[in-house]
């Protein structure tokens, strides 16, 4: 309350000197007052600031610290090597080929996914009967944590009693190994990241549809407009910003992927599946080198950061904000 | 307008910091985990020592023991620590499962340096070489030491392998080893001997090629790093110099040499003739198969039998056989796998005399078999075998003796006594690596062994070097 009353008054002791003084008293107030406001809004952001340089921030520094220096095998700094760690991730081909294995995860779950989730919006956005049970059918996938959706598809998969092979088996075809061929692996894995993803994409874009209001919907159809065209002029442009919003998030979703790898397939086989986050893993908590491992989060950092802004810069050019 | 974009490009790197450090999150929630449940225990105890054993002596020394056993093994652990518990008034175990092994190492690395961590510890047999180095334990020899303990009650194939410089720095507690199990019914209709498994390289491939029915394998090896290295011992091979790196700090691979090449040769030669099937690195996935029929043979440790025989139920009749070994290798024999458990230095003397106590309870004949009956795992005591309980299990399972008669048949040699080395965990990976890159056809076994051997011995160079400091 008194806070309140202070501010209040702010105001009125500022036109009162500024009637009595010259420019700079008045200047120096209003400077005064100012900084008055932001240390509010500071003292307000502060709890919010201390969580984030707790968990996000000290992390940052103390990981850009690790990869300078490499670890003994207890995780205990053994030495500083300067940039070592990362020109080691370079000549040895650790960062290009996960990066590459990451970039083509992305590729195949992304588009897959997004696609996949507005098909599923617009037909039911359009359906009169039964409306609710597919709505609440086709989001089903995102109650499900990466846990026990991996560990369900890990039975679909298993090469010898999955349901899948046992599929195939009837339609009289050859069985896949599907976690177990190198070919096949980061496939199967795909497919299993776009149905766990496929939930969260199609509420967001569902409910973006049903943000479209109806009456543009309708003049449309007056002027003659047919389904098609209604689509490409109408919903596409109007969908944009949400269709913006899950590219974001399933890229940054893609490249972040360590669940699902650990559990179905560990990164094998043949490092098929070695993601960029599970070699993190893998390199820091499995063999304890958390210099390298290190080095690889602050790459990944950059190249997520780097993606991100690509996207900010040039994709969203094309969004079309109402 | 400026500032839009100020608090856009804010968001944007928000966004980006959360996610990088989203792989972090990992570990952090680990370690206040472990330290939470650790601070926990580190009071009481330290409450204990200080505070009451001064007043009165009748407050018991708490031991903390972490361990890696999970289902109806933690079921066992703790059974037998509330035995011991009731039994002893002056000591009192608290067990504490700290998930598997690598995650409780990994805990017990998180609490260096501070007051946290165990008493007690259950490393896996992989880590030994880590835990010497790290120089935090009390090798249990310095116990036995004291207390003249009779070490020759214990089996000296697994003491042997913990016995390194001439020192037994941890006791086994769980050990086992690979053997052949096989559907003897399935032995019977291909018209092989179904009393007779096949003991050799050779026998192997001809039992699977007869088991193999239109161009359907048979026969199934897990990708899993433990059993090239359990095939090496077999042919009596080192798998890393310096006398399997007993002698000295190993700093080279052996996993290139004619035992290692041999082996991939026929395992590769298998899956060309389609007489073995490659169903990847989990055992979990070829015992399935084994229960459901769908081979007739697979290696596994004797720590499944009683899982599988459970599992195959009676739709078949379940044979075990020793692990094959190429026809021209004479000695050799297998290395216990498992882990043991040590004793931390970074806790007062009390506590450590404690915790040796509870050891030496442990490895009681009728501990022990009551352990090996509720687990499959070996008794380390000799005298278990005479114990009723164990003697009914093996009238029960008695594809157990198999696994008894194995061990005992080991040679003694360095091969057998196990290799060490400090990075041992990494080594599985990058050999299962390998063994995958040859059976997919995309290098040649010698190709993927050389360039694996490569490897291994650059990272126990890394290894050795950040060590030595």
């Amino acid at each position: 309350m008194s806070e309140l009353d202070k501010r209040l008054s702010l105001p009125v002791e500022r036109t009162s000197a500024s009637v009595r003084s010259a420019l700079p008293l008045r200047a120096a107030s209003l400077k005064r007052s100012r900084l008055k406001e932001n240390a509010l809004a500071y003292a307000f952001l502060a709890p919010s600031l201390l969580l984030f340089a707790v968990f996000l921030f000290y992390p940052l520094v103390k990981s850009v610290y690790l990869s300078l220096h490499s670890t003994d095998p207890a995780g205990r700094i053994a030495g500083f090597t300067g940039f070592d760690n990362y020109s080691d991730l370079f000549t040895s081909g650790l960062f290009v080929s996960g990066i590459k294995t990451t970039a083509l995860f992305a590729l195949l779950t992304v588009p897959a996914g997004i696609l996949l989730a507005l098909i599923l919006a617009v037909l039911t956005h359009n359906m009169l009967r039964g409306k609710r049970l597919f709505q609440f059918a086709f989001s089903l996938p995102m109650v499900i944590s990466v846990g026990s959706a991996s560990v369900i598809w890990k039975f679909l998969f298993h090469p010898t009693l999955g349901m899948l092979n046992y599929l195939l088996e009837q339609a009289g075809m050859a069985p896949v190994g599907w976690l177990i061929d190198p070919h096949w692996a980061l496939l199967s894995i795909s497919i299993m990241t776009v149905w766990m993803n496929l939930g969260f994409n199609y509420i967001l874009l569902s409910s973006g549809m049903q943000g479209i209001p109806d009456e543009i919907y309708e003049s449309a159809r007056i002027d003659g407009a047919g389904p098609l065209r209604v689509f490409y002029r109408i919903t596409m442009p109007l969908l944009s910003p949400t269709l913006f919003f899950v590219l974001v998030v399933s890229t940054i979703g893609a490249f972040q992927s360590f669940g699902q790898i650990n559990i179905l397939t560990q990164g094998g086989p043949m490092n098929s599946t070695s993601v960029f986050v599970y070699s993190i893993y893998q390199e820091s908590f499995i063999n304890f080198r958390f210099g390298t491992g290190s080095a690889q989060a602050i790459l990944l950092f950059l190249v997520i950061m780097l993606l991100t802004l690509i996207q900010f810069k040039w994709v969203e050019r094309k969004v079309h904000y109402q | 307008m400026k500032a839009f974009r100020l608090r856009k490009s804010l968001l944007l790197i928000t966004t980006a910091l959360t996610v990088a450090l989203a792989g972090c999150g990992n570990n952090s929630g680990g370690n206040n985990a472990g330290s939470g449940t650790n601070g926990a225990a580190g009071n009481s105890s330290s409450s204990n020592t200080s505070g009451k054993a001064a007043a009165a002596e009748a407050a018991p020394v708490k031991v903390t023991w972490w361990h890696s056993m999970s289902g109806t093994n933690e079921k066992a652990v703790n059974e037998i620590v509330s035995d011991f518990n009731s039994s002893h008034k002056d000591v009192q175990v608290e067990a504490v499962f700290q998930g598997k092994y690598d995650e409780s190492l990994n805990k017990l690395k998180a609490s260096f340096g501070s007051n946290s961590g165990p008493d007690l510890i259950q490393v896996y047999e992989i880590g030994s070489k880590f835990m010497i180095d790290s120089k935090m334990i009390t090798p249990v020899q310095q116990f036995i030491d004291e207390d003249q303990y009779d070490l020759s009650q214990l089996e000296p194939n697994i003491t042997r392998y913990y016995t390194i410089d001439g020192k037994l720095n941890a006791m086994p507690f769980n050990t086992s080893n690979p053997i052949l199990y096989y559907n003897k019914d399935a032995f019977k209709a291909a018209g092989l001997d179904p009393e007779n498994p096949p003991k050799t390289y050779e026998d192997f491939e001809k039992a699977a090629k007869a088991l193999a029915k239109n161009g359907k394998p048979a026969a199934s090896i897990a990708i899993y790093g433990w059993f090239m290295e359990q095939l090496f011992a077999n042919q009596n091979a080192d798998y890393v110099n310096n006398g399997n790196g007993r002698e000295s700090s190993a700093t080279e691979s052996l996993l290139n040499s004619d035992a290692g090449v041999k082996t991939l040769e026929w395992w590769k030669r298998m899956i060309d003739e389609k007489a073995v099937s490659n169903l990847g690195r989990n055992t979990d996935d070829t015992d399935a198969a084994f229960a459901a029929g769908q081979i007739a043979m697979t290696l596994d440790s004797t720590a499944s039998l009683r899982n599988i025989v459970q599992s195959v139920g009676g739709k078949f009749e379940v044979g075990t056989g020793f692990l094959p070994k190429p026809a021209d290798a004479k000695e050799g024999g297998v290395v216990v796998g498992g882990a043991s458990l040590y004793i931390m230095n970074n806790k007062p003397v009390e506590e450590q005399k404690a915790a040796w106590e509870f050891i030496k309870y442990l490895a009681t004949p009728e501990v022990q078999a009551k352990w090996s009956v509720n687990t499959g795992y070996f008794p380390i005591t000799k005298a278990a075998y005479d114990q009723q309980v164990l003697k009914d299990n093996m009238a029960k399972y008695p594809q157990f003796q198999t696994a008894v008669d194995q061990l005992h048949a080991s040679t003694e040699s360095t091969a057998t006594s196990g290799a060490v080395m400090g990075v041992f965990p990494e080594a599985r990976q990058i050999v299962e690596g390998a063994i995958e890159s040859a059976l997919n056809g995309k290098q040649e076994p010698k190709a993927a062994l050389d360039e694996a051997a490569k490897q291994i011995t650059d990272k126990i160079a890394q290894y050795n070097e950040t060590v030595q400091k």
